[in-house]
C-alpha cells in the first residue's frame, strides 16, 4: 500500500511540478502568470483525447498537434490576457486569466461534452508487479517524464543559446533589449512553453484519471500552491515543492483518508507562507526605494 | 415618492415585468390555463445527463397525457430549472417554481442534498414534491407531520438492505467492506448499511470514503483488503466508481462489487475499462431487447421524440426515464382524483390512487399516509454493463 | 463641503434603501427572496470593496467568510439565540477570522495573496464538511428558524433587514472611504513607501481592511441562514468567491455604487435568463474580460471619470502666514538631528560608510556628491527604509533601526526623487493624509473644516495653483513636487528630507523652491536636501556634506567646501590621468554617422532634454559633459530606444531611428554600454560577451571575437567562465564594453563608464577607450568626470539642465572655468 501510494504521490507531485514550472517560467521573465494553468492542462487532455480517440489519429501525429495547439493557446493568453494589462503596469492580468480559465472550461463543456471520458492508453492496460503492487508502465513514466522535462529545461537554460537569451531576459530585461533581444517575444514564448508543459501534464494524467472540462481546476490550484511554496522564482525549488506536495498528499491519504488531504495540504500552504513569505525555497528580495 | 423610486426602477426591470405580467394574469383567462409541472434537476455540469433523462421521461408521459385531453381538461406544461447540483440553487429554483410559476407538482432530480433542501419548503408551501431519482432515506421520511413529499424511485435504506441481501445470496458475503462517496448520499447509505448489517449481526471490514478527486483508491482498498473484506459494497457516482474498478485491476484483487446505482449515471463502462462488468448494481428499470408491451411502447415513443436515441446504449440511465414516466402518470392521476390543483387536495389525491399499470410495475395503492415511497425492494433489479449497455444480471 | 459626487452617491444609497423597503412590502414572495439575495450580495460587495478598492488587496476566499457567517448564525439561532444577536456574533467571528487571516496575507502580495485566500476558502469548505459534529457535515444544518416579529411575514421582515443592511453597508463604505481610516488604507494602497514615510503602518491598515471586509461579508452571510432555512457546505461553492470579486471589479473597484451594479449582474441577470442558466459562467467570464479590456476602472468607475469631473477648487492665492506658523512652526530650542557614523553594506558592497552630520532646527543642510556617491542611501537610512549596520541617528531619541513609519512619527518627513504621491487621491486628500501623522483617526467622519483649511494654506504656501480636487496622478511634474512637499509639511515635521526636489524643474521654479526652503527653515524646521542643482544648493545651504563613493569627503559651509580641490576632483575627475593622445588629429568623413536635430525629451513634465543638436562623424570620439541630472544619460537611453523622444529627429547613417524599438536599433548597429554596467549576473563572462553579438546578422566566429576581447582586456581571461556577478566593478565595466564591441557596432555609446571604479581601473579602461578610438571605432561617451573624458575625446558638448551650453574641441574645453561652473554652480566662478 505504501509503495502504491508513494508512487501515486510522486507521480502526482511531478505533474504538479510540471504545471508549476509553467507558472515559474512566465513569472521569471515577466512577473506574470497564467492563473488558469489548470485550464491549459485540461485543454491538453481534451485535445489529446479528441485527436487520438474521437478522430483516431495516430499517436505520433496527435501529440505534436496537441502540443502545437497548446503553444498557440499560450501565445494567445499572453497577447490578449496578459500583455494588454502588464504593459500598462496593471495587475488586472490576474483577473483576466482567471476569467479566461472559466471561459475555456465552459466552452469545452459545451463542445466536448459534460460527461467525463476515458482516455484509454495501451500504457495503462498492461501492468507489472513492483514491490508488492501492480504498476502500469504509465505510472512509472509520469515521474520520469516530469523529471526529464525539468532536467531538459535546466539544460536548455544553462547550455543553449536560446536558454541564455531567456536567462538574459530573466536577469536583466533592460540590458537584454540593448543586446537586440526582443523581450516581448521571449515573454510570449515563455507563455507558450508554460501551456505546453500543462498540456503534457494533462495528457499524462488523463489515462489514469479521466478527461472532463473540470479536471484542471483543482489541479491548477494545487500546482499554483506548489509554485508559491517552492518560491516561484526558483525552478529547483518549484520542482522539489511539487514532489513534496504530492508525497504529503499521499501520506495524508494513507493515514487520514482522502477527505482530509485538502484540509491538510492547504492549511500547510497558509502556514508555510505565514512563516516563509517567499516560499520554502525562495529567497528574500531587497526592495529598492 | 415616485421620483425617489425612479432610479430604482431602472435597476429593477424585472419588478416592472412581474407587475405587468401579474396584471395580465389577473385579467379573465384568455384560454384554458395549463397545469404546470416543475422540474428542478441538474441540467448542467457533471450530472447533466440525469436531468436529460428525467426530462425525457416526463416529456413522453406529458405528451401521452396531453394527447388524451390533459388533466381536468387542461393541458400539462413542463417547466425546468437547473439546480447545478447545488442545494442553494435548487432551493431557489424550487421557490421560483412554486411561488412564481405556481406549479402543481414539483419534481426533484438526482442529487439527494438538493432534494433535502427542497423538502422543508415543499412541506411549508403545501405543494407536492415528487422525488424521481434521489434515494436519500430522509427525503420522504422527513419527520414532518404534514408530509408532501412522495417518491417513485429507490430509497437508500431499502436499497442497502437489498444490496446486503444480494451479497449474501450471490457471493456468500460474510465480512463486507464499504466504499462510500464522501457526501450526504454516502452518509445516508452508511446509516442504511449499518442498519442492515447490524440486523444480521454481521461484522464489517471497514468503511472507507472515496472522493471525486481521488486519482486512485488503492490506499482505501488496501485497508479493506487487509481487514479481510470478502465483498465490497459501493456507493458513488460514475467517476469515483470507475476509479474503484481501475484500482482493483491494478491491485489484482478479484473481489465481488455490489453497488448502488451510481455507475448507471454515465459512461461507466468506458471510464472503468474492460472490467466494468464486475460491478453489479441496482436499478429500478432497464430497457432490454424484449420489454413488456408498455416498455416497447415507451421505447418507440422515445425514439420518435428524440431522434438522437438510436440504440439501447443511448438510454443508459433508464431509471431516470422510467421513474419520471411513472411518477408523472401517478401525479396526473392524483390531480384527477383531487379535482383541483390545490396542494393539499392533490396530496390527498396521491393517497386515493388505486391502480395504475405503469412501466416499472403495476401499482396498486402506491401511496398511503404512512408510505410515501411507491417502489420497494421487490421492484429492484440487479444489472451490470455489457458492451456499453446496462443489462440485467439475470435475464 | 460635500461635493457633487458624494452627494450623488448619498442620494442613490438613500433611494436604494427606500426602494428596498418599498419593494419589501410589494413584491411577491419569490421576488422577495431574490431581492434579499441581491441586497446581501451588495453587502458582500461593499465589504470586498473595502479590501479591493480601498486597500488594494484581493481575496478569492470571501465565500468562506460568507459561509462562516451563515453557520455561526444558524447554530446560534437553532440554539435559541435571537436573530439580531446571532447576526452580530456571526459578523464578529468573521471579522476576527479575517483579521487573523490578514497575518499571513499581509506579508505577501499579488499572486501569493491570492493563493492564501484560495487556500483559506478550501480549508474552510472541507472543514465544514468534515466537522460533522458541529456543522452536520455535507448534509448541513436544517430547520433554521425564521425571525418572528408580530404577525409580519418573515420573508418581508428579512427583505427589510437585507435592505437596511444594504443601505447601511453602502453608507458605511462611503463614510469609511473619506474618513481617516479610509485615507490611511488608500494611502497604503497607492504607495506603500510614501505611506510609511508619513507614519502609516501598513500592517495595521491592511489588517483593518481584511477584518472589516470579512465582518461585512459575515454579516451578509448570517442572514443567508434564515433566508434559506437550510445551509450546507455546497451552498457556498468556491466559484461564488470569484463571482463576488467579479461583481466588485465589473462595477468598479473603489466606486461606492459599483457593487450594486455587480450584484445586479450576478444575482438578477441569471434570474432573468433562467432558461439560459447553463451559460451563466460563460457570460460572466466574457463580460469580465470585456470590462477589463474596455473599461479597466469598472463600468461605474469609468463612467464617473467621464461624466463626473471634480469641482474646481483653488487654494488661496496668498497663504495666511500666521496660521501656517501656528500650525507648523517649532520652538527654536527643539532637538537637532544628529547622525553619527552610519553605514550600510549590500551584499558585500559598502554603499555608505561613516556618514555623520548634524541638522539644527532652522538650518538647511545639503548632501551632495557625484552619481553613485550614496546620497540617497544615506537618506534612506535616516528615514528608516534601510537599517544602518552601524552608527546612530538621534532626534530626541535613537531612531537607527526603527521601521520607516516609526521614524516618520518621530518627526522626520521626506519626499522622493520620483514623486510618490497617492495617485488616486485628490491633491487635498494627499495633504490631509499627511496631516494624520500615521494615525487612523476617526473611522466614519471626514477631515474637519479646520483641517481642510490648513491643508489649503499649506498648498498655497508651496505655491500650488491648480484645483485641489484634481487626482494626484493627473498632475504635471512640477505640481507633483509641490504637493509632495505640502504633504510632508502637513505632518508637522521636525526634519524635512527632500530628495532631489529640483529635478526636472525650470530655473524659475527652482528659484521659487529656494525661497520656500528658506521660509521653512524660518519655521525652525531642519531642512535637508539631496540635490545636484548646484545653484540651488550653493544658494540656500547653511552647511554641506559631500559624499564620494559612499564616504564623506567634506563637511562645512558652501563657500569653503566648493573651493576644496578634492571636492572639485570628485566631480570633475582628477587631472593626474593622461590618456595616450591620438597620433594625429581626427580628419575623417564629415558624412555624419549619428545626426541629432532638435531632440526634446520629457518624462511627462518639463523637458529634461531641450532642443539638443549633436553630430558624431565616423571614427570620432565625442563626449557629452555636464553635471548629474543635466540630461546626458537621457539622451543615450533615447538613442538606444529605451525611452521615446518627444520631438526631434535622430538619424543613424541617414536612416531615421527614433521610432524604432530597442531591439531593432541594436540590430541596426547602435550599441549602448549602459550606466551601472547592467550585467547578466548569473551568466558567465563568456555568455555575456556572446549575447553581445545577438543582434548581428553576419556570420560570427564567436570564439575568435571573444579572443579578441580578451586580448584587449587581459584581466578577463582568468574570469572568462565565472559568473559576472562575482567580478569587481572594473572588470564588469570591461565586460560591458566588450559586450558592446561584440556587436561590431557602427557606433558605440558609453554611459558613465568610470562610475564607481578605482583610479587604477579608470586608467586601464580609458587606455582601452583610447585604443578603440585609434582603431577607428565611432564612440559617443558620457562621463561626468569631465577631465577624464576630455583626455580621450576629439570634441565635446557641454550640457546644462537639458540644453547644450557649449561645444568645441576637447583641447579647448580642458581647464575651461565655465565647465567647472556647469558642475559646481555659478558661485564657483565668482
Amino acid at each position: 500500500m505504501i509503495t502504491a501510494a508513494l508512487l501515486t504521490g510522486i507521480g502526482l507531485g511531478s505533474m504538479y511540478a510540471l504545471l508549476a514550472l509553467g507558472f515559474h517560467i512566465t513569472y521569471v521573465v515577466s512577473r506574470t502568470v497564467n492563473f488558469a494553468q489548470g485550464s491549459a492542462m485540461m485543454l491538453g487532455a481534451v485535445l489529446g483525447y479528441s485527436f487520438c480517440i474521437t478522430w483516431g489519429w495516430p499517436i505520433w501525429l496527435a501529440i505534436p498537434a496537441t502540443l502545437t495547439l497548446s503553444a498557440i493557446y499560450g501565445l494567445a493568453v499572453e497577447r490578449f490576457l496578459v500583455r494588454p494589462f502588464s504593459s500598462r503596469g496593471s495587475d488586472a492580468w490576474l483577473m483576466a486569466t482567471v476569467a479566461a480559465g472559466i471561459l475555456v472550461d465552459n466552452l469545452v463543456m459545451f463542445t466536448f461534452g459534460k460527461e467525463p471520458r476515458q482516455f484509454t492508453s495501451s500504457l495503462t492496460e498492461s501492468a507489472f508487479s513492483l514491490l508488492g503492487t501492480q504498476v502500469s508502465p504509465l505510472q512509472l513514466m509520469i515521474p520520469l517524464i516530469g523529471a526529464a522535462i525539468a532536467l531538459a529545461l535546466m539544460l536548455v537554460r544553462r547550455y543553449t543559446r536560446l536558454g541564455k537569451v531567456l536567462e538574459a531576459c530573466v536577469q536583466n530585461p533592460r540590458a537584454a533589449m540593448l543586446m537586440g533581444i526582443r523581450v516581448n517575444w521571449v515573454v510570449a514564448i515563455a507563455f507558450a512553453v508554460s501551456a505546453v508543459f500543462a498540456a503534457i501534464a494533462g495528457m499524462l494524467i488523463a489515462p489514469l484519471f479521466n478527461v472532463s472540462a473540470e479536471m484542471g481546476t483543482l489541479f491548477g490550484l494545487k500546482a499554483f500552491a506548489v509554485a508559491i511554496l517552492g518560491g516561484i522564482a526558483s525552478a529547483g525549488g518549484v520542482f522539489a515543492a511539487g514532489l513534496l506536495f504530492g508525497l504529503v498528499e499521499a501520506i495524508v491519504t494513507i493515514y487520514f483518508g482522502s477527505a482530509f488531504t485538502q484540509i491538510f495540504t492547504f492549511a500547510l500552504v497558509i502556514l508555510a507562507l505565514a512563516l516563509r513569505p517567499d516560499g520554502l525555497f525562495g529567497s528574500k528580495t531587497l526592495v529598492k526605494v | 415618492m415616485f421620483k425617489a423610486l425612479k432610479p430604482f426602477r431602472r435597476l429593477w426591470p424585472q419588478a416592472v415585468a412581474v407587475t405587468t405580467l401579474g396584471l395580465l394574469m389577473s385579467s379573465p383567462a384568455l384560454a384554458v390555463e395549463p397545469i404546470k409541472i416543475g422540474l428542478v434537476a441538474a441540467l448542467s455540469g457533471q450530472s447533466a445527463k440525469s436531468g436529460e433523462a428525467l426530462t425525457r421521461g416526463l416529456t413522453i408521459a406529458i405528451d401521452e397525457i396531453n394527447a388524451d385531453g390533459g388533466i381536468l381538461g387542461r393541458p400539462v406544461e413542463l417547466i425546468r430549472r437547473d439546480d447545478e447540483s447545488n442545494p442553494a440553487k435548487g432551493m431557489l429554483a424550487a421557490r421560483e417554481l412554486i411561488q412564481r410559476e405556481k406549479v402543481t407538482v414539483l419534481f426533484g432530480g438526482l442529487d439527494t442534498p438538493v432534494s433535502l433542501a427542497i423538502v422543508p419548503l415543499a412541506n411549508q408551501m403545501k405543494v407536492p414534491f415528487m422525488g424521481a431519482w434521489a434515494a436519500g432515506t430522509s427525503i420522504t421520511q422527513n419527520g414532518a407531520s404534514d408530509n408532501y413529499v412522495f417518491r417513485v424511485s429507490a430509497m437508500d435504506e431499502i436499497v442497502d438492505e437489498a444490496l446486503v441481501q444480494y451479497g449474501i445470496d450471490e457471493y456468500g458475503m460474510q465480512k463486507p467492506g464499504m466504499l462510500l462517496i464522501n457526501n450526504p448520499w454516502g452518509e445516508s447509505n452508511e446509516k442504511g448499511f449499518r442498519h442492515a448489517l447490524e440486523q444480521r449481526e454481521m461484522e464489517w471490514a471497514g468503511i472507507e470514503r472515496i472522493e471525486g478527486s481521488d486519482l486512485d483508491v488503492i490506499p482505501q482498498l488496501t485497508r479493506l483488503k487487509n481487514a479481510g473484506a470478502d465483498t465490497l459494497l459501493m456507493v458513488g457516482n460514475v467517476g469515483p466508481s470507475a476509479q474503484v474498478v481501475k484500482s482493483l485491476d491494478r491491485m489484482g484483487w478479484d473481489v465481488p462489487v455490489v453497488s448502488h446505482w451510481g455507475p448507471a449515471g454515465g459512461r461507466f463502462s468506458e471510464l472503468a475499462g474492460p472490467n466494468a462488468d464486475r460491478v453489479h448494481f441496482i436499478q429500478t428499470y432497464v430497457f432490454t431487447e424484449n420489454n413488456s408491451a408498455k416498455g416497447d411502447e415507451v421505447l418507440s415513443a422515445l425514439k420518435a421524440r428524440y431522434p438522437e436515441i438510436q440504440s439501447l446504449a443511448d438510454i443508459t440511465p433508464a431509471v431516470g426515464i422510467a421513474n419520471a414516466y411513472d411518477a408523472m402518470h401517478l401525479s396526473a392521476l392524483a390531480i384527477e382524483k383531487a379535482g383541483s390543483t390545490d396542494g393539499t387536495a392533490v396530496r390527498d389525491g396521491f393517497y386515493a390512487i388505486d391502480n395504475y399499470a405503469g412501466l416499472i410495475k403495476d401499482y396498486s395503492t402506491p401511496f398511503t399516509p404512512e408510505q410515501h415511497d411507491a417502489l420497494g425492494p421487490q421492484d429492484y433489479v440487479f444489472t451490470h454493463f455489457v458492451d456499453g449497455s446496462i443489462v440485467p444480471v439475470k435475464p | 463641503m460635500i461635493n457633487k459626487m458624494s452627494l450623488a452617491n448619498l442620494l442613490a444609497t438613500a433611494a436604494l434603501t427606500l426602494g428596498g423597503v418599498a419593494l419589501s412590502f410589494t413584491l411577491d414572495s419569490y421576488s422577495l427572496l431574490v431581492f434579499s439575495f441581491f441586497a446581501l450580495t451588495v453587502v458582500v460587495g461593499a465589504g470586498l470593496n473595502i479590501l479591493i478598492g480601498l486597500s488594494g488587496q484581493i481575496s478569492f476566499g470571501h465565500i468562506a467568510f460568507y459561509a462562516i457567517g451563515a453557520y455561526v448564525c444558524a447554530l446560534l439561532t437553532m440554539a435559541g439565540c435571537p436573530l439580531g444577536l446571532a447576526m452580530i456574533a456571526a459578523a464578529l467571528v468573521s471579522g476576527a477570522l479575517g483579521a487573523l487571516l490578514a497575518i499571513p496575507a499581509l506579508r505577501v502580495e499579488g499572486p501569493y495573496l491570492a493563493m492564501i485566500t484560495i487556500a483559506f476558502a478550501l480549508v474552510v469548505h472541507h472543514g465544514l464538511v468534515e466537522w460533522r459534529g458541529l456543522t452536520g457535515g455535507a448534509n448541513g444544518l436544517m430547520g433554521i428558524p425564521m425571525p418572528q416579529l408580530g404577525d409580519m411575514d418573515p420573508a418581508v421582515l428579512m427583505a427589510l433587514l437585507a435592505s437596511l443592511l444594504m443601505g447601511g453597508s453602502l453608507l458605511f463604505y462611503q463614510r469609511l472611504r473619506s474618513s481617516g481610516w479610509g485615507t490611511a488604507m488608500r494611502a497604503v494602497k497607492a504607495s506603500d513607501i510614501a505611506a510609511r514615510s508619513l507614519g502609516f503602518n501598513p500592517v495595521q491598515t491592511k489588517t483593518l481592511a481584511f477584518g472589516l471586509s470579512a465582518l461585512l461579508t459575515g454579516l451578509a452571510g448570517s442572514l443567508v441562514a434564515p433566508l434559506m432555512m437550510f445551509i450546507n457546505p455546497a451552498s457556498f461553492p468556491f466559484s461564488q468567491s470569484i463571482l463576488f470579486v467579479l461583481a466588485v471589479i465589473v462595477g468598479g473597484a473603489g466606486s461606492v455604487l459599483g457593487p450594486v451594479l455587480g450584484a445586479l449582474l450576478i444575482v438578477l441577470l441569471p434570474e432573468m435568463l433562467s432558461d439560459m442558466a447553463e451559460y451563466r459562467l460563460l457570460m460572466f467570464s466574457g463580460l469580465l474580460l470585456g470590462v477589463l479590456w474596455i473599461a479597466p476602472r469598472g463600468l461605474l468607475g469609468t463612467a464617473a471619470r467621464l461624466w463626473m469631473r471634480p469641482q474646481n477648487l483653488q487654494a488661496p492665492a496668498e497663504p495666511d502666514m500666521a496660521r501656517i506658523r501656528e500650525f507648523i512652526a517649532r520652538p527654536a530650542n527643539s532637538a537637532a538631528l544628529e547622525v553619527n557614523g552610519i553605514g550600510i553594506n549590500f551584499g558585500g558592497v559598502q554603499a555608505a560608510a561613516n556618514v555623520s552630520l548634524s541638522a539644527r532646527p532652522g538650518s538647511i543642510t545639503s548632501i551632495i556628491g557625484p552619481n553613485g556617491a550614496g546620497k540617497t542611501t544615506a537618506l534612506n537610512m535616516i528615514s528608516g527604509f534601510y537599517a544602518p549596520d552601524s552608527g546612530s541617528i538621534r532626534l530626541d531619541g535613537e531612531l537607527a533601526g526603527l521601521p520607516a513609519w516609526k521614524v516618520a512619527r518621530a518627526g522626520i518627513a521626506r519626499t522622493y526623487q520620483t514623486t510618490q504621491l497617492f495617485g488616486e487621491l485628490s491633491v487635498l486628500d494627499n495633504v490631509l493624509a499627511g496631516m494624520q501623522r500615521g494615525r487612523l483617526g476617526r473611522i466614519l467622519s471626514a477631515a474637519s473644516s479646520a483641517e481642510r483649511d490648513i491643508a489649503m494654506q499649506l498648498l498655497a504656501l508651496v505655491g500650488y495653483q491648480g484645483s485641489v480636487n484634481t487626482a494626484a496622478d493627473e498632475l504635471p511634474h512640477v505640481d507633483r513636487r509641490l504637493v509632495e512637499i505640502a504633504r510632508a509639511l502637513a505632518s508637522r515635521p521636525a526634519v524635512l528630507l527632500l530628495d532631489e526636489p529640483a529635478a526636472g524643474l525650470s530655473r524659475s521654479d527652482t528659484d521659487q523652491l529656494a525661497a520656500l526652503f528658506r521660509q521653512l527653515a524660518g519655521f525652525n524646521i531642519a531642512v535637508m536636501l539631496v540635490e545636484h542643482d548646484m545653484t540651488l544648493v550653493m544658494g540656500v545651504s547653511d552647511q554641506l556634506l559631500v559624499l564620494d563613493a559612499g564616504k564623506p569627503i567634506a563637511w562645512g559651509e558652501p563657500e569653503e567646501v566648493r573651493q576644496l580641490p578634492h571636492v572639485i576632483a570628485a566631480y570633475l575627475g582628477g587631472t593626474e590621468y593622461q590618456a595616450p593622445p591620438r597620433a594625429e588629429p581626427w580628419d575623417g568623413s564629415r558624412d555624419a554617422r549619428l545626426f541629432i536635430k532638435d531632440l526634446v525629451l520629457d518624462y511627462g513634465a518639463a523637458p529634461v532634454v531641450d532642443k539638443v543638436n549633436l553630430v558624431v562623424n565616423p571614427g570620432e570620439l565625442i563626449a557629452i559633459l555636464g553635471a548629474n541630472g543635466a540630461g546626458k544619460s537621457s539622451i543615450l537611453q533615447c538613442l538606444a530606444g529605451l525611452h521615446p523622444a518627444t520631438s526631434g529627429s535622430i538619424l543613424l547613417d541617414n536612416e531615421s531611428i527614433h521610432h524604432s524599438n530597442a531591439a531593432s536599433i541594436a540590430a541596426r548597429g547602435l550599441a549602448l554600454v549602459p550606466e551601472g554596467r547592467q550585467m547578466f549576473p548569473q551568466l558567465t563572462v563568456r555568455d555575456n560577451l556572446m549575447l553581445g553579438a545577438f543582434a548581428r546578422t553576419d556570420k560570427v566566429d564567436v570564439d575568435a571575437e571573444i579572443e579578441a576581447i580578451l586580448r584587449r582586456f587581459p584581466r578577463l581571461r582568468d574570469r572568462i567562465d565565472s559568473p559576472t556577478g562575482l567580478l569587481s566593478g572594473g572588470e564588469q565595466q570591461m565586460v560591458a564594453v566588450g559586450r558592446g564591441l561584440m556587436a561590431k557596432p557602427r557606433i558605440l555609446l558609453l554611459d558613465e563608464p568610470s562610475l564607481g571604479l578605482s583610479p587604477a581601473m579608470i586608467g586601464e579602461l580609458y587606455d582601452a577607450l583610447a585604443a578603440l578610438r585609434d582603431e577607428g571605432v565611432t564612440l559617443l561617451l558620457v562621463d561626468q568626470m569631465a577631465n577624464l573624458a576630455l583626455q580621450v575625446a576629439d570634441r565635446a558638448y557641454v550640457l546644462e539642465t537639458g540644453r547644450i551650453v557649449k561645444s568645441g574641441s576637447a583641447e579647448a574645453l580642458r581647464g575651461d572655468r565655465e565647465l567647472e561652473a556647469a558642475y559646481l554652480g555659478e558661485g564657483a566662478v565668482a
